[in-house]
């Protein structure tokens, strides 16, 4: 245990710093905010998949008590078209009489309450000309996107490798739809002053919520400020500017009053995405040994009539084992379905379920422990370029991962360990996670007391950006945690990027490391000017900077503090910008390593019954530097559970002929609760990454990812029955 | 505002006569599931007629019978020592079913008298419901069915009755009291619910107006061993995909009497008669329980999403007696 345990944790665990502001209730949510003469709004939903609006009759609604306005297509603004960010959104509603989804926006009511403006839309009759609907993934009339990205891969000969391998496996694997559910129900209250506009609203991108309805309402991006300094969770769902944004936007405008519009649960399901479900086709490749020769994985997912999702299921493929022969291909297909959507590890989890499930496979066939499999099969480095990878702690993982859980103890036989009427199984599954960043940029400024604010548009989603962001700074510039303010969530802020893709820590976290190096570089500047100034002529490279002061490096009493420097140049604060970029792969000749990962579970399924228990779970995580490790287990465990929702339980159910979500509540959707998570042990391997000045990785999503093939191959090991669909439930286990 | 009448009546007879007189008004208990249901726009109760202050709360011991009122909460019940030491069986289905915190504003007669979970009839957007818009017909039967009934089910409706405390009360022969204003009636709760047939909205054996003022539960003699067993997706907070509850009186090996009855599967809590007979006076052996369970599940009325339902139901009933009687 001596040589692999040395996880370099360089970030203390220190409390979440807005932690007193949640659990008193002072965080103000979007929801939570309230304004002077504010109106609320309900929307209307299409019951129809498919077709035009005949009629709708609002005047009921129009009548009923405390109506101040019903918006229909009839009597909507026209708005300008979505810009194309850097992801698809929906194009502005209500802009004509077309239904291409079941739960489509069709009307807007406002009034001078909820309640009110609740029952009258439900008043609001619809009557459709009802179109045939294309709702199933594999129905022939339904357009087909091949090479959606242009990602699709090949290296080497697939086909004759595979065509030579002594041992092929050809499987295919699916998952359900699921939908991110973030506790918070998403929430737009607009205001209008003139032609500004402020939005509290709940996202995950507050500048892209900015510049989208900045064109769509035809007004300066600087017109609009999106604050969002909270949000009650998001798992990707934050990551669009969804049509109920627009829509409480143009009833504000409407009535000349605050609007706020909050979903409900149910219109969560329908409004805000789901993750797509998915077919993979994984056909690999091997020796005898169990050494793969070939991986060849194909992947057909959704898309709505007017959307896109970039949901690359087969990319994983591409990175996780050294093989010489690689093909992945991925198709999506076009329904009349509501979005789909990024949710916690988009693509990657569903690619991962099918490859690790595969890789089982492979080591069942050949007679190989499931987890040497894995090891023989490391990619050194990164298969597909050669390059060597940023850094990747996979087998360290893996290895650690075994001895803590206690893999050793494992009958390799299936069926060979029970406990009363339960069998027990072993599983393990790999995780090699993708690599994301944006560029971004920050604020950091230092007041005449030497205490910090930091500030950029972007938000916390709940993660702990506030709290690690101000740990960074305050090591920078030699602060104590407390001595930084952070202010984020407020588009008016410097340019921020999403908080998404495990890629906002990289991202925000380098440009505060800029401007924080920026911001040093004017100190030293500023005291350069000073011939008084102990580090008059000290050359930037000889300074350090530590509590507060900055000092000649080995010679810590020849310095100056901030604040004394700030004070004798007569000035209240000093500030610097900083902006991140990604690094370019070319220029370090390396391959940026997202986080990797490794799953042990103990899995229990009762014989007769085919019930379903899991027992236990160790997860080890890689995610480069870990700035806090509390937080970052925090992220380990949440994204844990929902690993074992994938695997179960969550499953967004469509109507085969209405396209209606059947279970688009809490009562009929189904997530994990705390009786059916096990303990979880979390432990962090690995060292700081060579791709970006912070080190990190971001651990954001992969929690998640490997979950569901661990249990699934654990399942297997238990019953001897291989389950290539998910969720898994027990009537799939019942002989 | 969707307005509607609220009175909080103090006496019984109040209660009634206000209910009685309005073909629009409904009871109201706890709340769980009537408001749940005005919330989803699928009842329109013009009046609701609270019944929370009238004197029906509190369990009553009477010679070999205890009396629940009707108001007492799920927690309450599940916390009498009586119920635990002679039936235990209803203590465990209390508690498996909700949530704490539905439990303590839960009451037994609201538990009765509580409404399908089925999707399409909590969702007012779905046009087919029989049980929701008689003669509209069932959307259930043609879509996604996993929590629906096998037992009892029509092509009308193959709604679940999901009650989990009813199951060990039919089981026991537990017996409604019901009050209207032409007095009081007393009906076994074997006989109190409706098989749906051609009218689903018919649930019961209620008439408007008519009040459960109290529930008589028979006590199981002294040695009587009791279970109830809960099968679900998840491990809390959910309902029983199936549920055998079952109390034996055993004589070494051999079964004396036996009590079975089985949630998750029937439109109504259904009593395992035929399986009874099987175990009386038989010997407690993996064939006595599968003759048993065979007995139980028969002919059902099976839609692709629930046809896994037969082999669970007959596992968890054998699963639910070799726990009992070992
Ligand atoms: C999320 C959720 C999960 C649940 N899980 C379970 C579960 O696992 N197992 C389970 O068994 N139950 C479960 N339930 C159902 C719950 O137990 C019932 O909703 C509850 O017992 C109803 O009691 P109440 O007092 O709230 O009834 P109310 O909602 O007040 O009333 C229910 C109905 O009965 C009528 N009524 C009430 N009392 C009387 C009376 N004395 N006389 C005549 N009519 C009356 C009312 O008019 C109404 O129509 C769940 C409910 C919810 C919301
Ligand atoms: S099963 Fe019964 S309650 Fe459900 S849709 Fe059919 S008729 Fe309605």
């Amino acid at each position: 245990m001596t040589t692999i345990q040395q996880p370099r944790i360089l970030g203390a665990g220190v409390d979440r710093v807005d932690g007193p502001l949640k659990v008193t209730g002072q965080a103000r949510y979007p929801n939570d905010v309230n304004l002077p003469g504010m109106a609320y709004a309900a929307v209307v939903r299409s019951t129809i998949p498919s077709g035009r609006i005949r009629r709708m009759d609002t005047t009921a609604a129009e009548k009923s008590a405390g109506v101040l306005e019903v918006i229909t297509h009839e009597n909507a603004d026209h708005l300008g078209e979505a810009p194309a960010t850097f992801i698809k959104n929906p194009q502005p509603p209500l802009q004509d009489d077309v239904i291409r989804y079941y739960g489509q926006y069709v009307a807007v009511v406002v009034a001078d309450t909820q309640q009110n403006a609740t029952a009258a839309a439900g008043l609001i009759e619809v009557e459709y000309d009802r179109h045939e609907a294309l709702l199933d993934l594999h129905d022939p009339r339904a357009e087909r996107i091949k090479d959606p990205w242009g990602e699709d891969t090949a290296w080497g000969d697939v086909r004759t490798a595979l065509n030579r391998a002594p041992v092929v496996i050809d499987q295919t694997y699916t998952t359900s739809e699921n939908t991110n559910n973030p506790l918070g129900l998403f929430t737009t209250l607009a205001a209008w002053d003139g032609d500004t506009l402020t939005l509290h609203d709940s996202n995950q991108w507050p500048n892209m919520i900015q510049q989208v309805v900045a064109a769509m309402f035809g007004v300066p991006t600087d017109a609009v400020r999106v604050l969002t300094p909270f949000v009650g969770g998001g798992f990707g769902a934050g990551l669009r500017c969804w049509s109920h944004i627009p829509l409480a936007v143009m009833a504000a405008r409407h009535v000349g009053r605050p609007v706020k519009l909050e979903l409900t649960r149910p219109e969560m399901f329908t409004g805000l995405g789901h993750r797509t479900g998915s077919v993979n086709w994984i056909r690999l490749g091997a020796t005898r040994d169990g050494r793969l020769t070939a991986i060849e994985h194909e992947s057909l997912t959704t898309l709505p009539l007017d959307g896109d999702e970039y949901e690359p299921c087969s990319s994983v493929s591409t990175w996780s084992y050294a093989s010489p022969n690689v093909t992945a291909r991925d198709q999506q297909v076009r329904l009349n379905i509501p979005w789909t959507n990024f949710m916690r590890a988009p693509g990657d989890a569903q690619g991962n379920f099918a490859l690790e499930s595969a890789i089982d496979e492979l080591a069942w066939e050949v007679g190989l422990d499931p987890l040497e499999i894995r090891l023989l099969n490391y990619a050194e480095v990164d298969p597909k370029t050669g390059r060597p990878w940023s850094s990747n702690a996979l087998r360290q993982c893996l290895e650690v991962g075994a001895r803590r859980f206690g893999w050793s103890e494992r009958n390799p036989e299936i069926r060979s360990m029970r406990d009363g009427h339960e069998l027990v199984g072993y599983g393990v599954a790999g995780v090699s996670f993708f690599w994301y960043q944006q560029p971004c940029s920050a604020k950091v400024i230092v007041r005449g007391d030497g205490s910090a604010y930091v500030r950029s548009a972007v938000t916390d989603i709940g993660t702990g950006t506030y709290t690690i962001m101000a740990q960074l700074a305050a090591g920078l510039l030699g602060l104590e945690v407390e001595q930084v303010e952070m202010q984020l969530g407020d588009s008016s802020m410097p340019v921020g990027t999403a908080a998404g893709g495990s890629g906002l820590t990289a991202a925000l976290g380098s440009a505060v490391h800029d401007a924080c190096g920026r911001l040093i570089q004017k100190f030293v500047d500023l005291a350069g000017t000073d011939p008084f100034s102990p580090l008059a002529n000290v050359p930037f490279e000889d300074v350090s900077v530590s509590e507060g002061r900055l000092f000649r490096r080995g010679e810590p009493t020849r310095g100056e503090s901030l604040a004394r420097i700030l004070a004798v140049h007569g000035l209240t604060e000093l500030s610097a910008d900083g902006n991140s970029t990604p690094n370019s792969p070319d220029e370090l000749g390396m391959t940026p390593a997202g986080a990797r990962g490794a799953r042990f579970v103990e899995v229990r399924v009762d014989e007769d019954l085919g019930r379903i228990r899991v027992a236990r779970i160790v997860t080890v995580n890689d995610g480069g530097r870990i700035l806090n490790e509390k937080l970052a287990r925090s992220q380990i465990l949440g994204g844990t559970v929902g690993g074992v929702g994938m695997a179960l339980f969550e499953d967004t159910v469509t109507d085969k002929d209405t396209g209606r979500i059947a279970n688009a509540t809490f009562g009929d959707y189904l997530i994990p609760v705390n009786a059916d998570i096990p303990d979880v042990h979390t432990e962090f391997v690995g060292e700081a990454d060579a791709f970006n000045p912070i080190g990190v990785k971001g651990v954001g999503e992969i929690g998640l990812v490997g979950v569901a093939p661990a249990i699934a191959n654990g399942v297997f090991h238990a019953t001897g029955k291989r389950i290539r669909s998910l969720p898994i439930t027990m009537d799939e286990l019942l002989d | 505002m969707r307005e509607f009448r609220y009175e909080r009546p103090t006496t019984v007879a109040e209660a009634i006569r206000a209910v009685a007189h309005d073909p629009e008004a409904d009871f109201l208990a706890g709340g769980t599931t009537e408001v749940d249901l005005m919330k989803d726009g699928v009842l329109h109760p013009d009046l609701l007629v609270d019944i929370t202050r009238l004197p029906l709360r509190g369990v009553r011991r009477n010679g070999t019978m205890l009396q629940v009122g009707a108001l007492t909460t799920m927690e309450e019940l599940a916390a009498d020592h009586t119920l635990a030491e002679r039936a235990p069986f209803v203590v465990e289905a209390l508690l498996r079913g909700a949530s704490v915190q539905l439990r303590n504003m839960a009451t037994i007669g609201g538990n009765l008298l509580q409404r399908t979970r089925c999707r399409y009839f909590r969702d007012p957007a779905v046009p087919a419901c029989n049980k929701r818009e008689p003669g509209s017909g069932c959307e259930a039967v043609n879509s996604v069915a996993r929590m629906h009934a096998i037992l009892g089910a029509s092509p009308a409706c193959i709604a679940l009755h999901a009650s989990d405390l009813a199951v060990p009360l039919v089981a026991l022969d537990a017996v409604v009291h019901i009050e209207s204003e032409e007095g009081e009636r007393l009906v076994p709760l074997t006989q109190f619910y409706l098989m749906p047939g051609e009218t689903p909205d018919r649930e019961n054996v209620l008439r408007h107006g008519e009040l459960i003022t109290a529930i008589d539960i028979p006590l199981p003699p002294e040695g009587t061993r009791s279970l109830y067993l809960k099968i679900r997706d998840r491990a809390s907070y959910e309902f029983a995909l199936t549920s055998a509850a079952v109390a034996v009186i055993m004589d070494g090996a051999v079964i004396k009497d036996a009590r079975v009855a089985m949630g998750g599967i029937g439109t109504i809590p259904w009593r395992g008669f035929e399986a009874e007979e099987v175990l009386r006076e038989a010997p407690a052996t993996p064939e006595t329980f599968r003759s048993a369970a065979d007995g139980t599940i028969r002919d059902p009325f099976l839609v692709p999403g629930t046809a896994f339902k037969v082999e669970l139901a007959k596992r968890t009933l054998i699963r639910a007696l070799t726990e009992v009687t070992s």
